[in-house]
Order: structure tokens, then C-alpha cells, then sequence
């Protein structure tokens, strides 16, 4: 077991209760799918900047290789639906169509947001080791139709070290969620990114209004250097 | 269906009989000087501009018969349903629980919690204590929407990047669709309520949309029109 905490962050030192350790932590890595950030995903094709949303892959990778050196819980999720559809809203399903890029549709890489496909999987850069968790939702929050918190709360985990894409979407909604369920969250700027550097800029921003009011913003060096076995 | 041609990224349609107006969180506690807000070092004046077009808006959709819901945030005075993360996180100069000017601070039954005086919930319209900044979570939202057969949501209150937001990241995950009212949404922050609106029809509408309240305003029927005919 090994101390995490107080991290250097902004609003205040990370966690509240002064510090946690990796019995209680877990490292989420949200959405590194191919179709968001990897070369010839669909975000690549419509012709986004792919090195927005590809930002944080080197930091998220040094962070995982010393997650899993303390042995902390890691956990993936992939957005995703399954082949059938049957799980996605049909505003969802209306709206991805609107700007070409229809869930479901043939895309550069499979089609488009379902499970199984190549561009459904997570890059290889931050790729799940055997043994972690991956977490499938249908939507943008991580807690919302999936086991994750069953799987926090089994584990014993109180406290969120959050990376992933997009900053402002998915791992903005996740963080939200987490925090009305007591999780303690601390979401890292250079293990994030998103489509729009602003939005990416004004996400973390936000989170350190009021005192704190989902949590708290850092780096991962802080929380390397906040480490202690 | 009506439609709203002026919604952003593009027009939104709805059906009186399956859309719900949503109040989020009009409280003395954040509106009203004094209150919690006020004490963490905001500015109301932020927010109180979406008192009269929300009060006019409540007026068009009660007058359709439009299923109106609000929402409070506040906790058991236990504070049992309070996460500790929440209760002793940062350092504001007065905590949930704390005795305030309105009674205790985000505690439910206490003045300071209840709904502001201009926008009092009818006789009947259901009111949803929540614990959390999004009205989905350990509450019943879900279940009274689905029971009443709503699919679209019309969403105002307050704040726009933290309850408002939360609450329309949870509706578009469910499969709601939202439509933000851009005059009836405020924050104590000009930046995040720009940024705010903006993320939610960024991408497509990939949260929802977004239009001002006469817009939707204009789109309802007429009370003459709605009246039973033939």
C-alpha cells in the first residue's frame, strides 16, 4: 500500500480528507478509443485536430505504468453500443447522423461506436492489461447503465484520479456523476484533452469554482510526486 | 409538434403532451442576498436575471398545460444523505448544516431551501429534493418522467455549469432531449454561462440545444388556440 496525498491542485490540496492511499484510489482512464483519438478513427476523419485529443496519451501512459507499480485498482471505459443498437437513444443515434458520422453507420474503422469493432477499442498506447477493468457505456457519464460504481464501492474506492476524452464531455459527465456519489475526484490537465482546446480550458476551470465544486485539477507529476510507498 | 427554428445547432421540435418544463434549483439559498451563494462570495444579481423571463415562461407552459417539475438541492437535516467530500470540502466560510441568515444552510424544510416567492411551485407540480448537483441521481426524476410519458425536456435554473449542467448530462444520457433555455439559465460566472450553453450544442448538439425563452414562448399555442374545439 503506498500514500497518495496531499497533492498539489487547485482549489485546495488533493483529497479533502488530507490524504488516500491506493487501497482507496483508483486511476480512471475514460474513453482512449481508437475512433476519438487514434490515426484513421472517425474524429481523425472528419478532420479534427487528432493531437487535441491525443495531448494526454503520453502523460496517461507514465501514470499507468506507476499506477500499476503501486498496484491500484485501473479502471477503462469505452463509449459503445451494441451491434444491435438496442441501447442507443434515438436522439443520439438522430443527432450523430446530422453530422455524418451516424452511430451504428460504416466508419474509417468499423462502424461507428459499436462494440467489437476496431475503432470501438481503446489505443495501444493506454491499452488495458489483463486483469483491469473495463467498464462499456452506452452514454456519456460512466455510471449511468454500467456496474462501475458497484465495482468502486466493492473494491472500497473513495477517491478518482480521472484522465481520458473529452475533457468537457465524457469525462466531465463521469466526473459529475462521481462527485453526487461522494467519490472524492481529482481530474489531471495533462491527461485530458478535447476537440476544442477552449472547452478543454473552460472544463477544468470549472471545477475549481466554489471551493472545489467537483473536485479539484493537478498534474500527473503532482500526483506522482504526491506519492509516497 | 411544435418547432423552434431558432434553436441552436438547429431546430428543436417538441410535443406539448410529452415535454416537461424543469425548474432546476430556484432557491432562496442561491438567489437571494444572504443566502449560501451569496456567502461563498457571489453575486446574485448573476442569477436573479432569470427570474422574470422564467416567470413568464412558467405562465405560457402552465396556460398549455405543459407537466412542470422542480428541482431543490438540499440534505436531511441528519445530513445523512450529505458525502463527506461534499460537507467538508474547500473552505467556505459557511458550511451545509451551518445556521445562516435563512435557516440552516442547504437543509430541507428551512426557508433558505425553499423555492424563491416568484417562481412558487403550484398545488400539484412535483417538487424533487435532490442531494446531489444533478436531479437523476438517488432521486425519483426518472420514474415520474416515464410515468407521465415525457421524452423532451425544457431546462432552466440555476447554475448553468454546475446543476444545470449535471442534470442535462444525465437527461441526454437517458435519452431525453433537452432543450436549454439560454435567458432562464444563469450562472454567478459571465464566462461559464457563455462556455456553458456553448458545450451543449457544441459538436452537433451533443448535449442538446439551446434558444432563448421567447422563442419557445412564440411556438407554444395560443390559450385561445388551445382551448378544445371541434
Amino acid at each position: 500500500m503506498a500514500r497518495i496525498g496531499p497533492v498539489t491542485a487547485n482549489p485546495y490540496p488533493w483529497p479533502y480528507d488530507g490524504a488516500a492511499d491506493t487501497t482507496r484510489t483508483a486511476l480512471l482512464c475514460i474513453d482512449w478509443q481508437t475512433d476519438f483519438c487514434g490515426p484513421g478513427g472517425y474524429v481523425d476523419a472528419m478532420g479534427y485536430d487528432l493531437s487535441l485529443t491525443r495531448s494526454g496519451l503520453p502523460a496517461t501512459a507514465r501514470l499507468l505504468a506507476h499506477a500499476r507499480s503501486l498496484g491500484m485498482l485501473v479502471v477503462h471505459t469505452r463509449e459503445g453500443h451494441d451491434p444491435d443498437l438496442s441501447d442507443l437513444p434515438a436522439n443520439k443515434r438522430w443527432r450523430s447522423a446530422r453530422i455524418g458520422a451516424e452511430i451504428g453507420g460504416a466508419g474509417p474503422c468499423g462502424r461507428i461506436l459499436v462494440r467489437g469493432e476496431p475503432g470501438w477499442e481503446i489505443v495501444p498506447e493506454v491499452a488495458p492489461a489483463p486483469g483491469e477493468v473495463i467498464v462499456d457505456k452506452p452514454g456519456k457519464g460512466a455510471f449511468y447503465a454500467t456496474n462501475l460504481d458497484l465495482v468502486l464501492r466493492t473494491r472500497g474506492i473513495t477517491h478518482l484520479i480521472l484522465t481520458g476524452i473529452t475533457t468537457d464531455v465524457c469525462v466531465h459527465t463521469t466526473m459529475r456523476e462521481a462527485n453526487d456519489r461522494g467519490y472524492e475526484c481529482l481530474i489531471l490537465s495533462d491527461c485530458t484533452g478535447a476537440t476544442d482546446k477552449g472547452n478543454h480550458d473552460a472544463a477544468l476551470h470549472m471545477v475549481t469554482m466554489q471551493g472545489g465544486v467537483f473536485g479539484c485539477v493537478a498534474t500527473s507529476d503532482d500526483v506522482i510526486a504526491a506519492t509516497a510507498r | 409538434m411544435l418547432t423552434v427554428a431558432a434553436a441552436r445547432p438547429f431546430p428543436y421540435s417538441f410535443d406539448i403532451a410529452t415535454t416537461a418544463l424543469l425548474v432546476i434549483d430556484m432557491q432562496r439559498d442561491f438567489l437571494e442576498p444572504g443566502g449560501f451563494g451569496e456567502s461563498l462570495g457571489n453575486d446574485v444579481g448573476q442569477l436573479r436575471r432569470t427570474i422574470a423571463p422564467l416567470a413568464a415562461l412558467l405562465a405560457g407552459a402552465r396556460a398549455v398545460g405543459l407537466t412542470v417539475v422542480h428541482t431543490r438541492e438540499g440534505h436531511l437535516p441528519d445530513l445523512s444523505d450529505c458525502p463527506p467530500a461534499k460537507l467538508h470540502r474547500g473552505a467556505p466560510s459557511k458550511r451545509i448544516g451551518d445556521p445562516g441568515p435563512k435557516g440552516r444552510i442547504l437543509v430541507r424544510g428551512e426557508y433558505g431551501h425553499d423555492i424563491i416567492d416568484e417562481l412558487a411551485p403550484l398545488p400539484g407540480e412535483p417538487v424533487v429534493d435532490k442531494p446531489g448537483k444533478g436531479a437523476f441521481y438517488a432521486t425519483g426524476l426518472d420514474a415520474l418522467l416515464a410515468q407521465r410519458g415525457i421524452r423532451s425536456l425544457l431546462v432552466t435554473g440555476v447554475t448553468t455549469e454546475v446543476c444545470v449542467h449535471t442534470t442535462v448530462r444525465e437527461a441526454n444520457d437517458r435519452g431525453y432531449e433537452c432543450l436549454v433555455l439560454a435567458d432562464c439559465v444563469g450562472s454567478y460566472f459571465p464566462e461559464f454561462q457563455r462556455v456553458g450553453l456553448d458545450m451543449i450544442a457544441a459538436q452537433g448538439g451533443i448535449l442538446g440545444w439551446v434558444v432563448d425563452s421567447t422563442e419557445v414562448l412564440a411556438a407554444l399555442p395560443s390559450a385561445t388556440v388551445s382551448q378544445p374545439s371541434s
